[in-house]
């Protein structure tokens, strides 16, 4: 799941019915992906050193790290390339989560186009790729699919001559555990989910509770309350609230019990639950709202005339031990324009462009200078909300929402569902 | 009473000459009633096909075409979260008719009167006051509905003219998950819809009928409950069907306006096995979706019978 899924270019956070149309489209075609998959578990080049898997597919874990095979029909372009020339670079991203500004200045600078097609989640990404109709260079995707993409032969090998400005980012993505060699990925947004919080209304502080991930359970703030709209987070913050930490866990009883605990919420404060995190809090409609780091970052753009933006706190566990997430950069296998492809994700390692790009989603990338005094210096955070701020150490000792195995994500879904219709 | 026959065969073409009429409008018909049927019955068919399918081996759900492979794994599900241990919908099915019945009752005690009075007084006014009614579809229902919640905030203009007219000491919280906010919201979404129904079926009355229930003596309270309201109950079924089925499906004005767990109606249910990550519930989501259209097989075979019978009565 990710803090842009469901948001619409019309409006921020509506989520939309998917089409079973499109999907039954998407699942014919997923015998071809299968077809490939088998043939990838037969014939790849390099074996992986995950332990789970999932349906025959690798799922990587901090503690057993996935380098991905490289197979011999979908090579690395060659070194040494120009770069495509009168070409029209196609991006397929999430809905807001490109600074416009950072297109149009690398349009201008390697002269050419630069168009963004958008999607609201994964799975309509993903279908829409399966079907190969569509020929974008570029797409963005969590860690999570990258099993999908690579046995799918969706995306393509990197040539990291191309992507010098690797150097700028943090040493641990020059080789992931979702993606050891960085093979296929190179980093692109890094955030924490943690606690947002009206300090004007509450006057409890999550950093002096015993369990800070309980403090949505209050009677008194009825109707105040909120959690994010998606089954892994809450699900997640349910088993927080309970001492568990595995935020993958298989254990039926564990996701069952950290269901139950969300269904006493919603019982104790007809809890709201959306991803509006960004707005609400600053306008106070909500004044506990569980949230994403990159989305509280952009409070101060959202705070009603006269209210400060002091007034919202965001809290994750200054130990780092609290759910982490990072996105990638991937060129897709039949891009018509890799050579661009490749020096836009460069590009977009460098630290100004990062900088501009920070300037209008609010989400912080994994490069090196980019910390949260640099960020309160160029006046892209409010002091008072650096917490919302990643460090490098996070995404060492954070816990990650990883790929679970279908059936556990069945258990994770139908907890929540529950939950949600309580 | 007899008709002369050299009227009746002055006036019917023969049977050579209506042949060939018929067939024309068929054929100008069948287009139409080919897409319709496809239409209906292609998403019908796609919707049993993910309800009876399997998940592949990513755990994305696949359609089976093929009726010999149907499995029965997500009406189980389904049934389990109706009436197994761990059931949950009950009472949100429950939640989901009142809402839509109070919601329609308000829909008709606002839109009949409305109706009434375009159809029998509005007079030269009619054409402009039925474009007023109908503005509302010029815009998209989210858009609409966004419109309402900035109007509701607890510091919106709804507050403000209650805090001006002393209707309320605060801030009302409408947006709080209050079920009111819900039911007023399908009210205000559908409406339209009810309303030029309505006003189609009350234009239609002959009023040489009601002009004759009032030279027969009745009063005009009497005329309305003895001839017009009879006259309309077509058009009160016909809206009420097409206001009602929407409302149960609704899951954006719940969403939009409310969003707590306290009024999650069934369409919400839904959307949210249809969105789970993988689509892994995508199934289950299917099946109460034919649910719903179980749901509406009385009512619609109870509107065609009703229709059948008014119109042979009118022969």
């Amino acid at each position: 799941m990710h803090p842009r899924e469901g948001w619409t270019e019309d409006r921020r956070g509506l989520v939309t019915r998917r089409g079973f149309l499109k999907q039954t489209a998407g699942a014919g075609l997923l015998l071809g992906s299968a077809g490939s998959l088998l043939e990838a578990c037969g014939g790849a080049s390099s074996g992986t050193s995950g332990v789970l898997t999932s349906n025959g597919i690798p799922l990587p874990r901090p503690n057993h790290p996935v380098t991905w095979p490289i197979y011999k029909d979908n090579p690395a372009i060659k070194s040494g390339l120009p770069p495509e020339q009168n070409a029209t670079l196609r991006i397929f991203n999430w809905v807001a989560y490109l600074n416009p500004q950072c297109m149009t200045d690398f349009g201008k600078k390697y002269n050419c186009k630069v168009e963004l097609t958008t999607f609201q989640n994964m799975d309509d990404a993903l279908a829409k790729l399966r079907s190969g109709q569509l020929n974008f260079d570029i797409f963005f995707p969590t860690i999570d699919v990258m099993g999908e993409l690579v046995y799918g032969k969706l995306i393509q090998p990197l040539n990291h001559s191309y992507l010098p400005n690797i150097a700028q980012a943090w040493p641990d993505f020059t080789d992931p555990f979702y993606d050891g060699k960085w093979h296929y990925t190179v980093p692109y947004t890094i955030y924490t989910t943690g606690i947002a919080w009206r300090k004007d209304h509450v006057p409890e502080n999550p950093y002096a509770m015993a369990n800070p991930w309980a403090m949505p359970w209050q009677a008194k703030y009825k109707h105040r309350v909120a959690i994010l709209d998606d089954a892994r987070e809450s699900i997640s913050l349910g088993l927080m609230k309970n001492g568990i930490f595995d935020l993958n866990t298989t254990d039926p009883t564990q996701i069952s019990a950290a269901g139950k605990v969300l269904h006493d919420l919603a019982k104790l404060t007809d809890v709201h639950v959306d991803n509006n995190d960004y707005t609400e809090i600053p306008s106070g409609q909500t004044w506990i709202h569980h949230a994403w780091s990159g989305d509280i970052a952009t409070a101060a753009s959202y705070m009603p005339k006269g209210v400060n933006v002091d007034v919202v706190g965001y809290w994750f566990p200054p130990d780092g031990k609290g759910p982490v997430g990072n996105d990638l950069i991937t060129v897709l296998r039949d891009a018509p324009n890799p050579v661009l492809a490749h020096m836009f994700q460069n590009y977009m390692l460098d630290i100004n462009n990062v900088l501009t790009n920070i300037s209008f989603n609010g989400y912080m990338q994994p490069i090196n200078g980019i910390t949260p005094q640099r960020l309160v210096k160029e006046q892209l955070l409010p002091p008072s909300l650096m917490s919302t701020t990643v460090l490098p150490s996070y995404f060492r000792r954070g816990v990650m929402e990883l790929q679970i195995p279908t059936a556990t994500n069945a258990l994770w879904e139908q907890a929540w569902l529950q939950a949600k219709s309580a | 009473m007899t008709v002369p026959s050299g009227v009746s065969a002055s006036r019917r073409p023969p049977r050579q000459q209506r042949q060939p009429r018929r067939l024309i409008w068929v054929a100008l018909a069948a287009p139409g009633i080919i897409w319709l049927a496809v239409l209906f019955i292609v998403p019908f068919y796609a919707i049993f096909a993910i309800a009876a399918g399997r998940l592949d081996v990513f755990g994305t759900p696949v359609a089976v075409w093929n009726p010999l492979d149907w499995t029965a794994t997500n009406f189980a599900a389904a049934w389990h979260d109706v009436a197994g241990a761990g059931a949950f919908v009950g009472p949100i099915i429950l939640r989901t008719l009142i809402y839509v019945a109070l919601a329609s009752a308000l829909c008709l005690l606002i839109a009949y009167p409305a109706a009434y009075f375009v159809a029998r007084f509005a007079g030269r006014w009619k054409g402009l006051i039925l474009i007023l009614l109908i503005a509302p579809f010029w815009i998209s229902y989210m858009m609409r509905m966004l419109a309402w919640i900035d109007l509701l905030q607890t510091d919106g203009y709804v507050n403000k003219v209650l805090s001006f007219l002393h209707l309320s000491s605060q801030p009302i919280d409408w947006l709080g998950g209050l079920g009111l906010t819900v039911v007023l919201g399908l009210v205000y979404g559908y409406i339209p819809y009810l309303i030029l129904v309505l006003y189609a079926g009350l234009d239609r009355i002959d009023p040489i009928l009601i002009e004759a229930g009032r030279d027969l003596g009745l009063n005009r309270v009497r005329t309305f409950i003895r001839v017009t309201l009879p006259l309309s109950r077509q058009a009160v079924l016909t809206g009420l069907l097409i206001t009602v089925l929407p409302m149960l499906g609704d899951y954006f004005t719940n969403q939009l306006l409310s969003g707590t767990t306290g009024t999650t109606m069934l369409g919400n249910v839904i959307d949210d096995q249809l969105t789970s990550a993988g689509g892994v519930l995508e199934g289950q989501g299917a099946v109460f979706s034919l649910l719903f259209l179980l749901v509406l097989v009385p009512p619609l075979i109870y509107y065609v019978v009703s229709t059948n019978r008014s119109s042979r009565r009118a022969m």
